[in-house]
């Protein structure tokens, strides 16, 4: 059964979401598009669909403390699918404030949802004007960056290029999976935002190479951040699955993304991983061919410990 | 078995409700329909935008609502608020009308204005279930709670880690199921304020129907449909349910007659089992339909069941025929 594509755009209150939203839906692109909103936008959409501004986030209650999924968006998305007429993509616009946690889950953890969609990517707009000042005193707004597939640094122009090059720096180093795209009045093109992939396996590693060498440098310590890790030569796979279990059974509740290539001793296969919060998937990710048998690695997550993270995956190779 | 009656609608149909000869059937969006068994006549009536709730008769005439945020009732529209409204339900004697909104129930008397709603409740409003004209349990995100209408706070709540999104409410008012997000049930036993976690469901509960005397609880979610005992002082507890197996695909909609106590049981694929049961003896008929099964609702007094599919097609068939 084919699943139909998400794509979850977040930012702080005034980053641009909305304006963004509105190229999408205008954009000449040939997609039947529902959107899911937390108000009703002053431009009236076709298929736009509102959840009650109260975001309704059940605790799954399975054995992971952090797993949480937005009940609203369970039903409404169930509803949806039942109707005989099909969307090419949904769009779901979360509110400035929201943890996009919840929102992220409820495509791993619920099977209904896991079964009919998939996240596409999660876009987060950043308002370049303003975030510092969100960034320091909102989680919300640093796990936003954290769950990004894809960053739009919005209203350049109203920056200098020398605090956006600062900006970046500090962005990369929460996300170093995202991509980021500097744009003023949300204006990109539109296969960058919604032809990404970001939890498609296949995609999982497409990570700046320079970030995994671990010589970036940046002034701020924000407790969000991105540890990568690289090792040449083939893992345990016994050794790294109880390693990665333990990972995400202790620290799980802080780490928002991680994704990974491995090398597994007698696997001809790249095994292709990723994980949200305390959930991972793998999958096989085809022949090596004539790469080298390389494993890569990376965490997004909170308060991170990098050189316990690279002891214990270099303890798990062969 | 005979086709006495069938009505197409625009898309799946989501709900179906009987009032004496009257079947209305919603469907995911578009207009909502009414079959007269008797004239044969079909009327309609307006749907909901993007997305219709359940639809409930109230005082002979139907009452909807959808993800508009709005309750019409006798052609009025009682409430339009913002936010999906996903159930209207009328109270077992007819008195009070209710639909959820949000954290909010909200109520309404035989004329149609609000009646003791409930408003600022602690999670937002997944599904409810009335007892008599003026008790009513809400469910949501924590579990359950219990209102007497009028009362400033609940007198029952079974409390628990995760989020119920559907509740039963049996007849006798001893026992209320809730179908979690997580595959499992809740029963509450309200003569030992006793809460039973069941768990090990091979996937979400999406059917689930009290028999009209309380004493059968059905739940389906899987090929499986499970029969829980609610009888004797304990109830389900520490007895191993009745699992009827024969369906090919997950249950989709389950519901027992208030006539002659026969369970109907609905599949994806098409399939229906009507079960009926003789002392612990339980007879097994099958039928298969053209579409996957999404409602099914039995006439109160004729042995007629009302079958809504995903296709959109709406049937009434005569068992007894």
């Amino acid at each position: 059964m084919d699943r139909t594509p998400v794509t979850i755009l977040t930012g702080f209150l005034g980053a641009g979401k909305t304006t963004l939203l509105n190229r999408i839906l205008t954009e000449e692109h040939g997609l039947r598009i529902a959107v899911i909103e937390n108000e009703y936008g002053e431009v009236g959409i076709d298929h736009e669909l509102v959840i009650n501004a109260d975001e309704e986030i059940f605790e799954m209650n399975n054995g992971c403390i952090c797993c949480t999924v937005r009940g609203d968006l369970i039903r409404i998305l169930g509803n949806l699918m039942k109707r005989r007429e099909k969307f090419d993509l949904i769009l779901i616009e979360t509110t400035g404030l929201a943890d996009p946690g919840p929102v992220v889950q409820t495509f791993f953890a619920d099977d209904e949802m896991k079964e009919k969609l998939f996240v596409n990517a999660v876009v987060t707009l950043v308002d370049t004007k303003h975030v510092l000042l969100h960034l320091d005193d909102s989680s919300e707004a640093r796990e936003q960056i954290a769950f990004a597939d894809v960053i739009l640094l919005n209203k350049c122009d109203l920056v200098e290029p020398a605090d956006l090059d600062a900006l970046e720096l500090r962005i990369r180093s929460m996300n170093a999976l995202a991509r980021i795209h500097r744009t003023t009045n949300a204006e990109i093109e539109i296969p960058k935002v919604l032809d990404v992939g970001g939890f498609n396996l296949d995609h999982a590693m497409e990570v700046d190479p320079h970030f995994l060498d671990g010589h970036h440098h940046h002034h701020h310590k924000d407790d969000v951040s991105s540890v990568g890790i690289e090792a040449a030569g083939d893992c345990d796979g016994k050794k790294l699955n109880d390693w990665l279990s333990k990972v995400i059974r202790e620290q799980g509740a802080d780490i928002f993304r991680m994704k990974g290539v491995f090398a597994i001793g007698g696997q001809p296969d790249r095994i292709i991983f990723q994980g949200v919060h305390m959930i991972m998937d793998a999958a096989n990710g085809g022949p090596w061919g004539k790469r080298p048998r390389h494993n890569r690695l990376v965490f997004i997550g909170r308060n991170l410990d990098r050189a316990a993270l690279n002891a214990g995956f270099r303890n798990c190779l062969a | 078995m005979k086709q006495i009656g069938s009505v197409q609608a625009d898309d799946n149909i989501l709900h179906i409700v009987w009032n004496g000869d009257l079947l209305a059937a919603t469907p995911v969006t578009g207009e909502i329909l009414v079959l007269d068994l008797v004239t044969r006549n079909v009327s309609g009536h307006p749907g909901h935008g993007l997305g219709n709730g359940d639809s409930a008769w109230f005082g002979g005439r139907l009452a909807t609502c959808g993800f508009d945020g709005r309750v019409r009732w006798e052609g009025r529209e009682l409430h339009a608020g913002r936010g999906m409204i996903e159930r209207v339900k009328a109270s077992g004697d007819g008195k009070r009308l209710a639909a959820g909104q949000g954290k909010s129930l909200l109520v309404f008397d035989g004329q149609g204005n609000p009646a003791h709603g409930l408003a600022g409740l602690p999670a937002a409003v997944a599904d409810f279930a009335w007892n008599g004209s003026s008790r009513v349990a809400v469910v949501g995100a924590g579990g359950a709670r219990m209102w007497k209408l009028g009362e400033e706070s609940a007198f029952a709540r079974f409390d628990w880690g995760g989020a119920s999104l559907r509740v039963e409410w049996s007849s006798c008012g001893r026992w209320l199921a809730t179908a979690d997000q997580t595959a499992s049930v809740h029963i509450y036993d309200f003569t030992r304020d006793y809460p039973l976690h069941i768990q090990g469901f091979d996937s979400k509960v999406r059917a689930m129907a009290f028999s009209a005397d309380g004493r059968k609880l059905a739940t389906g979610g899987a090929p499986v449909v499970t029969i829980w005992p609610c009888t004797g002082k304990k109830g389900p507890e520490g007895v191993t349910p009745v699992q009827l197996d024969g369906h090919d695909g997950d249950v989709s909609a389950a519901a027992f007659s208030p006539a002659d106590g026969k369970l109907a049981t609905g599949d994806g694929t098409g399939g229906i089992l009507i079960f009926t049961f003789e002392g612990d003896r339980v007879l097994r008929k099958r039928l298969r339909l053209d579409s996957g099964i999404s409602a099914l609702a039995w006439h109160t007094e004729k042995d007629w069941l009302g079958v809504g599919m995903e296709d959109g097609t709406v049937s009434v068939l005569s068992l007894d025929a």
